[in-house]
């Protein structure tokens, strides 16, 4: 464990299952998790670690093909693959959540097709109306029932209660560490935060907020190059997994913000402390992180409509971030098939052409062979932004 | 200027390495074409983007020290060791077809393994749409299903031009679209109908790309497929507008990247700074597995 920050985040990255395992060996359960809507301090709280799911892109789909249609997220089937293969075996289960159709139609297959000990489908609503947070808080007290079953543990006021502040100081953390993509040249590029970002969903939580506490100073330390200016870009979409998938972003420009789920979008805000946690966890992770699959609507009365409100929380928060990062061009990046950013689309890309800045849709199918298309696509958008 | 280089002297080269052909295009200091030629990229050619060059030199009837600039494109674009510099063919393109025609706003461009449309304006890439990794909408359609009913590329625009009902060809999938060829060819229907169904299928499918962009007049179309004058015909139904064809379709990309070549040296001239030639050998791309 001599490694620390950067490197560590590295390291990490490139053994995750063993990093998982050794918590396993201390004692400690391991659950799961593919969608970062699943709200961590419920596991956090009784002492159980979540372990992010991502998908293999270099992995061949081969297993996961017997039992899924075609035409389907591919980082879905990726993940259902694995477990297939038996690569999540070591876990000790696994949650997913109602964030998109594909997550929801391969619970069952996950449940009957591999022997975790511990599988729970959470049930989310698909607005953020304030019947929908109650039901979502209700939802969130059946999984405590089965967690708690789990790890023979109780939630209490007290743990969870120093669960949210140990991910209120990560989600600060992470903000702090995009403070350092602001400066021109970066301190850290795209491709180092995409690590980060995986290691730290690998890890429990305070062993997370060590690597980033480290990875901040190891950044803060290094001189500021005085490299040739180099375009800063803006990444949007689902998520980014994939170290290489961002190197070929960067190969000629800097990503200096990444709104997708392996970036800042899980990371904003912060979960209030005050009142029921239940519901605080329910409506933070509802309005708080800006999956398109949720349709957020702040006052649903006809009389009331705050049209400001809804288009600041559907995307025109990006109108600041645009600003303070100076952002010269956005890549909407898109796994193929999913659809619920793939209507987003439209709307996205023309706001940000009504705000001036350049923007480009490139979609990939979540394989190696997509990456030199990939690379001919952002190298053509740099040209006519360059 | 630096001391002892006159503009007037130079050579400027681009190559263009596609999935199905490879072109190379030289031009002097005015922008004319010295030498231009073409040939298959093939399995084994796509390591030999310097057999191409040298042919190139051959025919301009100069040496390598000649060239000034060398601008490689297109999808081979890093398989050109000798090359100063890499730049999309969709850059490449727009510079070309700008070139041969001012007022071009948008190109369609059919090649053997991709499609694109791009926005132009006055030489520069504004916008662009490309295909899917799916053969559908690009040339290799075209090749597929021709070898299905068992005739040459060549010969399909010639026969298109004698259909008198086209029929309906609903599956771009290349692979389903052979059978349905087969379907119709079993069901009696005419080889001319088949192929000018074809012809509309591939059309509407590249229109669709780009109608997201928007169709600007006026409209280049490019590409190995825009020698197919059955496809042209087809491309400006669905576009709904007259397509502007260039003589050679398929070596805009090519002149577009030798332009660019030109340019940069001019501005390297300008700025006072040297000529970076770095020692080029035409040698034949070793990291390409």
């Amino acid at each position: 464990m001599a490694a620390k920050g950067l490197s560590r985040a590295k390291e990490v990255c490139s053994q995750r299952p063993a990093v998982a395992k050794g918590a396993t060996a201390r004692g400690k359960k391991v659950i799961g998790y593919p969608c970062v809507y699943v709200p961590l301090e419920l596991l956090a709280a009784l002492d159980i670690v979540p372990y992010r799911l991502y998908g293999e892109m270099r992995e061949p789909v081969t297993e996961a093909d017997r039992v899924l249609p075609a035409s389907f997220c591919p980082i879905m089937r990726s993940c259902l693959d694995c477990a297939l293969k038996g690569r999540h075996d070591f876990l000790d289960g696994v949650i997913t959540i109602h964030s998109s159709d594909p997550q929801e139609k391969t619970a069952r297959i996950w449940q009957s097709y591999t022997t975790l000990p511990y599988f729970h489908f959470v049930d989310m609503p698909g607005t953020t109306r304030p019947e929908a947070v109650d039901y979502f808080a209700s939802q969130l007290k059946g999984l405590v029932t089965t967690l708690e079953s789990l790890s023979g543990k109780k939630l209490s006021a007290d743990n969870i209660t120093k669960a949210i502040n140990a991910y209120n100081h990560q989600r600060s953390l992470v903000q702090s560490l995009f403070e350092l993509t602001r400066p021109s040249p970066p301190l850290l590029t795209g491709t180092e935060i995409v690590q980060v970002i995986k290691a730290v969903m690998s890890l429990p939580v305070d062993e997370g907020n060590q690597l980033l506490t480290e990875v901040i100073e190891e950044a803060k330390a290094r001189k500021q190059k005085s490299e040739a200016q180099r375009a800063r870009l803006l990444l949007w979409g689902s998520t980014t997994d994939d170290a290489e998938v961002m190197a070929v972003l960067e190969s000629n420009a800097n990503v200096v913000f990444l709104e997708d789920c392996g970036g800042y979008r899980p990371y904003r805000g912060k979960v209030s402390t005050a009142g029921d946690a239940l519901t605080a966890l329910a409506r933070h992770y509802l309005t708080e992180i800006t999956c398109a699959r949720t349709f957020i609507q702040n006052v649903a009365a006809p009389t009331k409509k705050d049209y400001h409100k809804d288009l600041h929380a559907r995307y025109g928060y990006l109108k600041s971030v645009i600003t303070d990062w100076k952002v010269d061009g956005v890549v909407l990046l898109l796994v193929r098939y999913c659809d619920p950013f793939a209507f987003e689309v439209p709307a996205v890309k023309d706001y940000f052409a009504s705000l001036g800045v350049p923007a480009t849709y490139i979609e990939y199918d979540y394989t190696e062979g997509s990456l030199a298309p990939m690379r001919t696509r952002v190298e053509a958008f740099l040209e006519t932004i360059g | 200027m630096a001391e002892g280089v006159h503009l007037g002297d130079l050579f400027f080269a681009g190559i263009d390495i596609g999935s199905t052909m490879t072109k190379a295009v030289i031009i002097n200091a005015e922008g004319n074409i010295a030498a231009a030629i073409k040939g298959p990229t093939g399995a084994e050619h796509r390591h030999l983007a310097n057999d191409v060059m040298l042919k190139a030199l051959d025919g301009a009837g100069l040496k390598l020290e000649d060239v000034a600039c060398i601008i490689a494109t297109g999808y081979g674009r890093f398989n050109v060791p000798f090359a100063d510099e890499h730049i999309t063919e969709l850059s490449c393109h727009a510079k070309g077809v700008c070139h041969l025609f001012p007022g071009a706003r948008t190109v369609v461009d059919i090649g053997g393994q991709d499609a694109k449309c791009l926005k132009v304006r006055e030489g520069r890439l504004i916008d662009f749409a490309m295909n899917d990794k799916c053969a559908a909408g690009t040339g290799r359609f075209l090749e597929l299903t021709a070898q299905s009913l068992g005739i040459k590329v060549e010969d399909l625009a010639a026969l298109s031009e004698k259909a008198t009902s086209p029929v309906e060809i609903s599956n771009m999938c290349t692979i389903f679209a052979q059978q349905e060829v087969v379907m119709h060819l079993s069901q009696g229907k005419r080889i001319e109908d088949i192929i000018a169904g074809l012809h509309r299928a591939l059309a509407e499918r590249v229109a669709a790309l780009a109608r997201r962009l928007g169709v600007e007049p006026e409209v280049v179309l490019t590409g190995g497929v825009a020698k197919n004058a059955g496809m042209v015909l087809a491309m400006g139904q669905s576009l709904d507008c007259e397509l502007l064809v260039p003589e050679e379709p398929l070596l805009t990309g090519a002149l577009g990247a030798a332009l660019l070549a030109r340019e940069r040296t001019i501005r390297l001239l300008a700025e006072g700074k040297p000529l970076e030639r770095k020692p080029r050998r035409l040698e034949k791309a070793t990291f390409y597995s």
